[in-house]
């Protein structure tokens, strides 16, 4: 991954919609050019959080697999 | 010798906290276990008639009892605010009351509106949360002649996450009845990109919504709000104007629980999902609202836990063994608009099926302050 997170969530073992909401509320209190990421176990995060970055005119930058889990990462461009 | 008389002290005197109360002295002997209850509200209101007296469907002289009516003989109520915790010395502090140790006690405190988390919340918008806000609500859909009305939610988590879809096919079948559909746009926003939190009742109830006519906003997270021009603006950039906005309030859990260590800032409290106590301590338990678990904050849920917790309880005061959990069940009827209704079980493994409403279901959500205040509250269901 180019770029390193400037704020790393672990939602791990919490349920859609709550990693979503976690990141959402992070990029409420973060600013523009900050890298998010979401640690998470929950299948249903996997389609909504990138459906949110999307939607909300930010940038995914990527979701990957990791041992157990996965980590979807934004970066805040507005 | 006889053991000594164990005491149970629950915080908090509203679903949970009375379900709990009155199911715990059902289950023991009060020679064994005293049962105390602190709690700071005068009436008991049934908040699932929100989605009825707005618009006249339910009068709502029979949706509220006084709350220290409702405790069952041998549970000692005492009507008072809790301002401090103490795990470690198994004590509490109340206002007039001062300090009350406990060897068990049971956190039922609910919920909040955290309406200082969205700055113009309370000039601009209509909810249906509180029995005053119904009131007031009602009062302004009296006066409505027509134009656009926006529904929706300021945030996630809420109590009862379907009533804002309930609400919003009630607010449908009333305009019908009074003439005023034609003349209204309903708007129904919603954080996810869908229009419920569980995907395949979300399916069922977005169809509902396009037959009515409803016109949906989904992934609209509320930003802001504007009561001079009269718009509502999301987070992912939308603005919707509206004539009256019915926005159900952003909610955290009690602000004690913060600052008394038990939770962070969102003032919800991390539990045992299967257990119900808080951390490592074993006679330390939550139930209902003030939790965080991934469940529907829902006075079923807290039927559902207080059913395990007072069991749980019960067995260990009287020396018996006991070996089950909590498996998330949670039971409830919702409303989907021209009387009819779904009911919905499921748990944390098992997501709910929605198939079929009926008037059935309808009729049973209509007479459900009957039942919760005359037989689920007194703790025999
Ligand atoms: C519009 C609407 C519709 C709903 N529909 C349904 C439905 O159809 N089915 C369903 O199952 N659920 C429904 N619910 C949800 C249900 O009402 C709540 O989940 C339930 O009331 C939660 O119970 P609780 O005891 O955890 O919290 P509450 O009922 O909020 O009770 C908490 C109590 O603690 C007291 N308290 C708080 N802090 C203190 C303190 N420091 N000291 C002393 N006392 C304190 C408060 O005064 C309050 O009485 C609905 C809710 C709403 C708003």
């Amino acid at each position: 991954m180019a770029e390193k997170p400037t704020k790393v969530i672990d939602a791990r073992g919490s349920y859609c919609p709550g990693p979503l909401m976690e990141l959402i509320k992070a990029y409420k209190q973060g600013k523009v050019g900050d890298v998010i990421s979401v640690y998470s176990t929950d299948e249903g995060t996997k389609k909504d959080a990138p459906e949110w970055i999307r939607k909300s005119g930010n940038e995914l930058v990527g979701i990957f697999d990791r041992q157990g889990y996965y980590e979807i990462v934004m970066k805040k461009t507005r | 010798m006889p053991e000594a008389r164990k005491r149970a002290l629950i915080l908090g005197d509203g679903a949970a906290g009375t379900i709990m109360a009155n199911k715990l002295r059902f289950h023991t002997d009060p020679s064994q276990l005293e049962i105390k209850v602190i709690g700071n509200s005068v009436n008991h209101y049934f908040k699932p008639d929100g989605v009825m007296i707005p618009f006249g469907f339910k009068n709502h002289k029979n949706s509220v009892k006084p709350t220290k009516s409702l405790f069952n003989h041998g549970v000692d109520y005492i009507h008072d605010t809790v301002t401090s915790i103490d795990l470690e010395n198994h004590s509490v502090r109340a206002g007039d009351t001062g300090e009350i140790s406990y060897d068990y006690i049971v956190i039922a405190t609910g919920d909040r509106f955290s309406t200082e988390d969205l700055p113009g919340y309370n000039e601009a918008a209509h909810h249906f949360y509180s029995l005053e806000a119904t009131l007031e609500l009602r009062q302004k859909l009296a006066e409505f002649k027509g134009g656009k009305i926006v529904v929706g939610q300021a945030s996630i988590p809420i109590q009862c996450p379907p009533a804002p879809y309930e609400f919003t096919f009630q607010l449908d079948q009333y305009l019908r009845l009074k003439g005023l559909r034609q003349s209204t746009e309903i708007h129904y926003i919603y954080p996810l990109n869908r229009v419920f939190t569980m995907p395949n009742v979300s399916s069922f109830v977005e169809k509902l919504m396009e037959e009515k006519g409803i016109m949906v906003h989904k992934l609209f997270n509320v930003d802001s709000l504007d009561p001079v021009s009269k718009t509502l603006s999301s987070l992912e950039g939308e603005q919707v104007p509206y004539d009256l906005l019915i926005l159900v309030p952003p909610h955290k859990g009690q602000k004690l629980m913060t600052d008394s260590g038990l939770a962070d800032e969102s003032g919800y409290i991390d539990v045992d999902r299967n257990h119900l106590n808080y951390r490592d301590y074993d006679n330390v338990f939550v139930v209902g609202d003030a939790t965080n678990l991934p469940i529907s904050k829902a006075g079923a849920t807290a039927h559902f836990e207080s059913e395990y917790l007072a069991n749980r309880i019960a067995s260990e005061v009287s020396g018996n063994a006991f070996f089950e959990s909590y498996n998330g069940e949670v039971a409830c009827t919702t409303i989907t608009g021209g009387q009819e209704a779904i009911t919905l079980f499921f748990s944390y493994s098992k997501p709910p099926r929605a198939n079929f409403q009926s008037k059935s279901d309808y009729f049973l959500k209509w007479t459900s302050s009957d039942t919760y205040f005359s037989a689920m509250l007194r703790g025999i269901m």
